[in-house]
């Protein structure tokens, strides 16, 4: 396995948002999230990743059978987790193409390999720009600054790319793309499958599902991974609604 | 008072028949009437309420002769303690009586600074031309005193980046500042690149500036260090004259330092614009105390006023203080300021990304200053500044 949550409990000021949840990512799988509004699904991903909103107040999250969850938010991403986040943030001021060259290098730095310059860095995006049908002028702007919905999850994914973590989660990377984006992006999802990263893609629509065909499809509901089964269930919650979940013994 | 001396501590409370003593009789009484009338500054002094300019003033400074030297021709203008030394060829510079004071400017200091200098440099751009003017200070515990006086033409448009140097220059304090007038029609830009750190002296400049019908100037100044220095400045807007001030503050230790302003529409459809960005760590105070005054024969007026301060850690004061005062019934004006931290969110995104928490501050208050830097239009010069900004916050000695 990658990726071992066990019994997690967390808060978000003096809420407990998830509450005793467990969830193992196996190496190479693909694990599909689904669950309502307000389940915890971000919160989630947030404490995987060790953002400053969320508080881990009981369990674990064990990466390669280390604990991180003391570890820095760029510890963990240096370590290769990595997220997709609903909502990135906009950040005037600082240029896309100096922020994703920053990044690329703080990770080769970490694994002793030579920092690229910006031509190099060049060079190597360009494929990738291709591929997500990005207009080079984006990388030039400022940080998701002005971006669309679809531009700033393709630049997500761009980072995904770049960056090859070994722990991707993606949180509502389909919602707002449009048909031509959501097959671009699902094909970088792809080429990022080579069989030792795992993923967790957070959804609320099957179609995405379609393209990147999940291993395994979980349903969290109040804070804890309730259900898990495979592709079937997607059919299963889009007729009934998550109301029929119930949880599952054992879990 | 020994001649080579000076306390201005001692001019304190001083009438100008006592101050016409100390600097002799030829000194015009107009001028010794206010700075008696204002009085030397002080923590309770409305300008300096922030600065607390009293460390400065109570001591005693060494005085230096000013001999006007024979100007030689160089790349740039360079005035070395108050001393013209070289200038570039076809400028005119020279020194002259003092003849053109601001009598109704609030800085005392302002006034103090004429009767020190009563021969002062004069400077007349002729053309569209770009000037360096280089400062330098090269004597410890020192008064260095000088005046300026800017003249451009009309219907030019002119530049001048100003850039200072010291070495060995500790304890000394300056004491300088412009008379510019803004001819019609024409455009003058002050572009002012100083960093002071550890200490290498102080600055007090205070400047007057007259911006003529349908004039503009440009002045943006870019203050960095971890040592005190204050600005003041005073403007006075003809009719359709326009200003653009921009202040990027980037201190450190325990510096106090920024600007304190007064500008004044007087002319009809007269336009302002100022805005201050300031980045404050370790236990500095940012000053931004900026009146703008909109008199009643300024109708039609248009400004606008803003200041954005991060603060990095605590300890660090940032006094913001945008005021308009306005004697006409409508005016467009937008006005504001604000104070905060590094927003959590972007900090929290660069790091999500393997970006260290230092790099990922560095992304952001550069980025934050650097709206105010690439204004600057001029490539060389904007790398210039945004060299002493990186500079002066990477945290390395450099001086001047
Ligand atoms: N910063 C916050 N402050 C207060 N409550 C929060 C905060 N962030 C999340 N919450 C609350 O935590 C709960 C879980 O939110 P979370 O974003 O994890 O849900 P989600 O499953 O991702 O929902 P969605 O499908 O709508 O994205 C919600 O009730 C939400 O209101
Ligand atoms: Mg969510």
């Amino acid at each position: 396995m990658t990726l071992e949550i066990k019994d997690l409990h967390a808060k978000i000021g003096d809420k407990e948002i998830l509450k005793g949840l467990n969830l193992i990512l196996e190496e190479g799988k693909v694990h599909a999230i689904m669950g309502p509004n307000g389940a915890g699904k971000s919160t989630l991903s947030k404490a995987i990743v060790g953002h400053y909103d969320v508080e881990v107040t009981q369990g674990d999250i064990l990466y390669k059978n280390k604990s991180i969850i003391d570890m820095e938010a760029e510890e963990r991403a240096l370590e290769g987790i990595f997220l997709s986040f609903q909502h990135p943030v906009e950040i005037p001021g600082v240029n896309n193409a100096y922020f994703l060259r920053t990044a690329l290098n703080a990770k080769r730095k970490h694994e002793g390999k030579e920092e690229l310059n910006a031509a190099e860095f060049l060079r190597a995006m360009k494929g990738h720009l291709e591929a997500l049908g990005m207009k080079s002028d984006m990388i030039s702007r400022s940080l998701n600054e002005g971006f669309s919905g679809g531009e700033k999850k393709r630049n997500e994914i761009l980072q995904m790319l770049i960056l090859e973590p070994k722990v991707i989660i993606l949180d509502e990377i389909d919602s707002g793309l449009d048909i031509d984006a959501l097959r671009a992006v699902s094909e970088g999802i792809n080429k990022m499958k080579d069989g030792k990263r795992s993923f967790l893609v957070i959804t609320h629509y099957s179609r995405i599902l379609d393209y990147i065909e999940p291993d395994y499809i979980h349903v969290l509901k109040e804070g804890k991974v309730v259900k898990t089964a495979g592709i079937e269930l997607v059919e299963h919650l889009e007729e009934h609604g998550y109301d029929t979940i119930v949880e599952d013994a054992g879990l | 008072m020994k001649p080579d001396s000076l306390n201005l501590h001692a001019l304190q409370d001083k009438s100008a028949e006592a101050l016409a003593e100390v600097f002799g009789a030829k000194q015009p009484k107009s001028l010794l009437d206010k700075f008696s009338s204002l009085g030397l500054p002080s923590k309770k002094s409305e300008a300096y309420r922030y600065f607390d300019p009293e460390a400065l003033l109570d001591k005693t400074y060494k005085r230096l002769a000013y001999v006007p030297r024979e100007i030689r021709e160089g790349e740039k203008l360079e005035i070395v303690n108050g001393v013209v030394i070289t200038a570039p060829k076809n400028l005119r510079v020279y020194y002259g009586a003092d003849s053109q004071v601001d009598s109704e400017h609030y800085d005392p200091l302002y006034f103090l600074g004429h009767i020190l200098s009563p021969s002062v440099i004069i400077i007349e751009i002729d053309g569209d031309r770009e000037i360096e003017l280089l400062h330098r200070y090269t004597q410890s515990d020192t008064l260095i005193h000088y005046r300026i006086v800017i003249k451009n033409q009309s219907n030019r448009h002119a530049t001048i980046y100003e850039s200072f140097e010291s070495e060995g220059a500790q304890g000394s304090l300056v004491l300088y500042g412009y008379d510019i007038t803004v001819a019609q029609d024409s455009t003058l830009r002050i572009i002012k690149n100083q960093t002071i750190n550890d200490d290498a002296y102080a600055m007090i400049a205070s400047h007057h500036v007259q911006v003529e019908k349908q004039a503009s100037i440009i002045l943006k100044t870019f203050d960095f260090g971890n040592t005190s220095a204050i600005q003041l400045l005073k403007v006075d807007l003809g009719e359709h004259a326009h200003i653009d001030v921009g202040h990027l503050l980037y201190l450190s230790g325990k510096a106090k330092r920024g600007s304190i302003s007064q500008i004044i529409h007087k002319g009809e459809h007269s336009s302002s614009v100022q805005e201050a960005k300031n980045i404050l760590e370790g236990g500095s105070r940012g000053i931004f105390d900026a009146l703008i005054r909109v008199e009643q024969t300024a109708k039609y007026t248009k400004t606008q006023q803003n200041s954005k301060s991060i603060l990095l850690n605590e300890g660090t004061y940032m006094v913001a203080k945008p005021q308009l005062e306005i004697y006409i019934d409508e005016l467009e004006a937008s006005h504001g300021a604000t104070t905060g931290q590094l927003d959590k969110k972007q900090l929290f995104y660069l790091q999500s990304r393997g970006i260290s928490q230092q790099e990922a501050k560095k992304m952001l208050i550069i980025a934050f200053a650097k709206t105010l830097i690439e204004r600057v239009k001029d490539t060389r010069h904007q790398e210039m500044i945004q060299e002493s900004f990186e500079r002066a916050f990477y945290g390395k000695r450099i001086d001047g």
